[in-house]
């Protein structure tokens, strides 16, 4: 089923590079268009996913993959719409279409552990994709707002200098996507936290048991919620914002993709439930 | 008939004789009025802007609209013929949409793809069709010209980047600050080049604009003039802190600015960007002030180079444009080849119809004993007869485009039909006899 909003994304992509390539508006306009019925496919997609198995499917990597890219279109879109700024699709839309392949392929909805059969966990989850989503935006707003600043500062105006927004409109919008992912991060970690005391006691599950700190997964969010923590931080009372916060941004969000895939599938022991 | 244009642009005139026949100095109206009078024309349009004096017609006969129209603007104008000739050019037909839409899309422009232009193409039409002096083929012809023009500026690169040194120092702080309605600038010399700097950011509505110079007399003229206020020189490097944009233009042999006054300026700015111009020569600013995090220093060559580069950017797509505005001409054209078989269409029908009427007054004494609603139904079925025998060649004749085929099919039904000739039937039916080449007139002028 989620091939219908992969090929909806990846026709996406194609619009948004023409547009921004050729600085067509018509292709500008087709690009959301398809987007929008992109993100409302894959919604589609997951209601009758969570229809099928009775929850929401974001148990294991592969599932929360899906709905991480499907809350980053949501999050785009909107952005897309307050700002009037298509620019950016063309480099946040393409790696969707790419992370969502990898559940088109397996098409599976893994089972929930009985130990996960809590509102608590629902949350958590959704709170942090949602926080994924947020720090994507950033992290892209980021490295555009890098590039544009070496060629002002080169004085070399050339391909992002005529396409992309002014640094004030990508700064401003880094910041807001900063904070909206540090609050869903910091409400998703509280309310693990919560949910882990709840079980850990009586869960008979070892990955509960040995769930801890120093677990890769765990210790490398905690560690990013410090580094963005330090970043809104930085911006508010230091004065931090431009290319320091741009750079910051993509870093985190690129330790965080890391923590997402590759630490999720092979490093973590505890926190892996597929 | 056929459309001509007359007239004088940057291209062919010196300036002096550019403003001698700038139409506006008298009004376009008055001289939309005036050329109405003279005969053999129909549809008028008068384009007049600093670079070009242009009448659009449509008329019988090109050779002689050409020197009455000479006439019209050497008398308009009170200028003497003999010097005003020489400047003149003159198009027919293809050649005036060809360079209507040129002119529309910038690409006659003395910059090419300066972007007025196409804004003062649609007050010009504006203008004579609010007067009613344009009709079915001006409306057609502007309206795909604005189209026309639209379309060279969005798909192509022609109307982008500054090309003037103001107008790319106004544009890298949008592209820094965004808006810049927020803004504090200040002038650092009050010369002629920070005079159109400050005017230029005063059109963007900057919040303050600060003016210091060595003369305290100078910085406060200018800054009279640009509503903005007086900074006293000694206290430029205090101030900097306070400014957003600083933009510096004097004389000076030695830096005004260094790189520790900016450093210093930017401690409590803390990332807060701070861009800015030197338009110095020798430069007024330290160089080395440009590697401070969040300072974008511009000096005059800098700018140059980017103008420089706008206008290559331009001119690479020149051969593009072309290409798209010779699309629309044939468009255009093939659209106004179709206007030719209209008056075909018209005297076949008339036609049909004086043989519809004829046969029925010959049959009125058999007609005469029907009921009047029996006599109203042979009439109907007549009228319908005569419709569906005419509706495939009407639609076939209207859907024609190439010149050689309208001409034969006009002979051809000129000839099988006796369209025109013997029976002198109607105005319209003779006017059937063409050649396929430009028809008119279904015009809808109110004169």
């Amino acid at each position: 089923m989620t091939s219908v909003p992969l090929a909806l994304y990846v026709a996406a992509s194609a619009a948004y590079g023409t547009y921004f390539t050729r600085r067509s508006d018509t292709a500008g306009r087709f690009a959301t268009l398809v987007l929008v019925c992109g993100a409302l496919a894959h919604t589609f997609v997951i209601g009758m996913q969570t229809m099928q198995v009775g929850h929401l499917p974001v148990v294991g990597t592969t599932a929360a993959i899906s709905a991480f890219v499907c809350l980053l279109a949501l999050a785009y879109l909107y952005t897309e719409t307050m700002t009037d700024e298509r620019a950016m699709g063309v480099f946040i839309v393409p790696p969707m279409a790419l992370l969502l392949a990898i559940p088109a392929l397996t098409n599976t909805v893994a089972a929930r552990p009985p130990v996960l059969d809590s509102p608590w966990f629902a949350v958590h989850v959704l709170s942090l994709l949602f926080a994924y989503a947020s720090f994507a935006l950033a992290c892209v707003i980021g490295i555009t707002y890098v590039l544009l600043f070496k060629e002002l500062k080169a004085k070399h105006l050339g391909f992002f200098y005529s396409r992309l927004p002014s640094l004030r409109v990508l700064d401003v919008m880094n910041g807001r996507a900063i904070t909206v992912g540090w609050l869903f991060l910091t409400v998703g970690l509280a309310v693990g936290a919560i949910w882990l005391l709840q079980v850990q006691a009586g869960a008979v599950d070892p990955r509960v048991q040995a769930m801890s700190l120093f677990d890769p997964k765990i210790f490398i969010v905690i560690l990013m919620w410090v580094v963005y923590s330090f970043a809104l931080y930085a911006r508010r009372s230091i004065g931090w914002s431009g290319r320091r916060t741009a750079v910051l941004s993509a870093v985190g969000f690129t330790v965080m993709l890391l923590n997402f895939v590759p630490i999720g599938y092979f490093v973590t022991r505890s926190h892996n439930f597929y | 008939m056929n459309l001509f244009l007359l007239g004088a642009s940057h291209h062919s005139t010196p300036i002096d004789l550019r403003e001698r026949i700038d139409f506006t100095r008298r009004g376009v109206s008055h001289a939309l009025a005036e050329l109405a009078q003279l005969p053999g024309l129909s549809e008028v349009v008068i384009l007049s802007t600093c670079n070009r004096s242009e009448i659009y017609v449509i008329c019988d006969d090109p050779q002689s609209a050409r020197p009455a129209l000479t006439a019209f603007m050497s008398g308009f104008h009170d200028v003497p013929e003999s010097e005003i000739a020489p400047h003149l050019y003159a198009r027919t037909d293809t050649d005036v949409a060809r360079h209507l839409f040129r002119v529309a899309a910038g690409l006659d422009s003395l910059v090419v793809g300066e972007p007025q232009i196409l804004g003062q193409v649609k007050d010009a039409f504006t203008i004579a069709s609010e007067q009613q002096h344009t009709g079915v083929f001006f409306n057609r012809l502007f309206h795909w010209s604005f189209g026309a023009g639209k379309r060279v500026r969005s798909e192509t690169g022609l109307g982008e980047g500054a090309v003037s040194v103001s107008y790319a120092s106004i544009s890298l702080a949008r592209k820094i600050f965004g808006k810049l309605g927020n803004l504090r600038a200040l002038l650092v010399g009050a010369g002629e080049m920070a005079e159109l700097t400050a005017t230029h950011l005063r059109s963007q509505d900057v919040r303050r604009i600060g003016v210091a110079n060595r003369t305290a007399s100078h910085a406060a003229a200018l800054a009279a003039r640009v509503e903005g206020e007086a900074v006293p020189w000694g206290q430029i490097r205090r101030e900097l802190t306070a400014y957003d944009i600083v933009v510096t233009a004097t004389g000076s042999v030695q830096p005004i600015i260094t790189r520790a006054d900016v450093e210093s300026a930017m401690r409590p700015r803390r990332d807060r960007p701070l861009f800015v111009i030197d338009l110095g020569v020798p430069r007024d600013v330290d160089p080395a002030a440009g590697r401070i995090e969040q300072v974008f220093l511009y000096n005059i060559d800098d700018l140059r180079t980017i103008v420089q580069e706008n206008l290559a950017r331009r001119q690479s797509q020149v051969d593009l444009a072309e290409l798209m505005v010779d699309a629309e001409v044939d468009k255009f054209m093939a659209w106004l080849r179709s206007r030719a078989a209209t008056p075909t269409v018209v005297a076949l029908r008339e036609r049909f119809e004086t043989v519809r009427r004829s046969e029925l007054a010959r049959l009125e004494p058999k007609l005469a004993g029907l009921s009047p609603a029996a006599r109203a139904r042979v009439d109907e079925v007549t009228r319908l007869l005569v419709e569906k025998l005419l509706s495939a060649p009407t639609q076939r004749l209207k859907a024609l485009t190439d010149e050689e085929t309208v001409g034969a099919y006009t002979e051809a039904l000129n000839h099988l039909f006796k369209l025109a000739g013997d029976q002198g039937d109607t105005d319209a039916a003779a006017t059937g006899r063409v050649s396929g080449r430009m028809l008119v007139s279904t015009r809808g002028r109110g004169r």
